[in-house]
């Protein structure tokens, strides 16, 4: 397969971190500016977004990885909901 | 009141240890039941979910599952449920469980569900292989969700998806992917057997809350959603409560 243009590259980056089993979130943004990427959405713990971005590195080692994802809480609920 | 506690898209894998115990110790005095909607491993990996069945294994209420599409990407989904099933985790796919909580049966109809679209822009099982079998699961399980809710003798009974089955939980998801989270043909189910609320996953970037064309309230527990370990909801059983708990799954 060639190499993709820097136009398909954001996706040929979200398709490798889906694939990579180390990574494997579906829901990533991915946006390259120039030398930069910048990597956006929701990750579940500070482990994994540690991961994303070594991922990354791994993928592009010359461009400079922006990650931003924020990590969810999970801690538990303040109340409850009454649905009926 | 039934107390249900819910979440989805737990996505655990090799480093998750922890994330989800220290919100589970006292979810005994929180809630009656956990129910859990899909997506419980990064990658459906037996090793990952035997991460989280460790940690589900004090969880001192009955868990109810359903899988999602990640359980299922490493072809090893039945071995998922065993492990799950190990760790007394009852999981439901075209089936049905009933709970007894206090002298109350709580019914949980459960379903992976699948895609195809929302009312006047679903696929087709028509033309390519490909897309008949695509839309064709969806039906079927759909039919299978049905069944098992119309099924249910329960005085609550409950829809428990991944996929969701109405485009208002998915609102802040782009338009585009809507066909690839979810089909009205599971809320159509729903609507004809009937419900007290559906639960449902998958849409990380969609809303907690919505409605079935009959008013069936919908809550979409996708973790990076509702932002805790779990929500609970509260559900009027309609009959007096006995005192003590019964507990047990059949």
């Amino acid at each position: 397969m060639s190499k993709p243009r820097a136009d398909y590259l954001p996706e040929a980056i979200r398709e490798k971190l889906i694939h990579d089993p180390r990574v494997a979130e579906q829901d990533l943004r991915v946006e390259v500016q120039e030398h930069r990427v910048m990597l956006g959405g929701n990750v579940a713990s500070p482990q994994l977004k540690q991961r994303i971005t070594e991922v990354a590195k791994e993928l592009l080692p010359d461009y400079e990885v922006v990650n931003d994802t924020t990590v969810v809480s999970a801690a538990e609920p303040e109340s409850e909901e009454p649905v009926s | 009141m039934i107390r249900i506690a819910a979440v989805g898209d737990l996505h655990y894998g090799a480093g998750s240890t922890e994330i989800l115990r220290p919100s589970l110790e006292h979810l005994h005095d929180r809630a009656d039941v956990l129910l859990l909607a899909g997506d419980l491993t990064r990658c459906g990996g037996p090793e990952e979910v035997k991460v989280l069945a460790d940690e589900l294994r004090g969880v001192q209420i009955p868990v109810v599952a359903v899988l999602g599409n990640h359980d299922y990407h490493a072809d090893h989904q039945d071995e998922v449920r065993r492990v799950l099933e190990d760790a007394r985790v009852r999981v439901l796919e075209g089936e049905a469980a009933t709970i007894d909580i206090d002298g109350a049966r709580i019914g949980i109809a459960g379903t992976k569900g699948f895609g195809g679209g929302f009312r006047g822009a679903h696929g087709s099982d028509f033309g390519e292989p490909e897309m008949k079998a695509f839309v064709g699961h969806t039906k079927m399980l759909s039919d299978r969700l049905e069944r098992a809710l119309t099924d249910l003798d329960a005085d609550l009974r409950i829809a428990l998806l991944h996929y969701a089955p109405i485009e208002g939980t998915l609102e802040g998801e782009r338009l585009e992917i809507y066909p690839f989270l979810g089909s009205y043909l599971l809320a159509e189910a729903v609507d004809n057997a009937g419900a007290d609320l559906v639960l449902h996953g998958h849409a990380h970037h969609g809303a907690e809350k919505g409605r079935t064309p009959a008013g069936i309230p919908v809550r979409n527990v996708a973790q990076p959603v509702i932002r805790h370990a779990y929500n609970i909801y509260t559900l009027d059983p309609g009959r007096q409560l006995l005192p003590a708990a019964a507990g047990g799954i059949s």
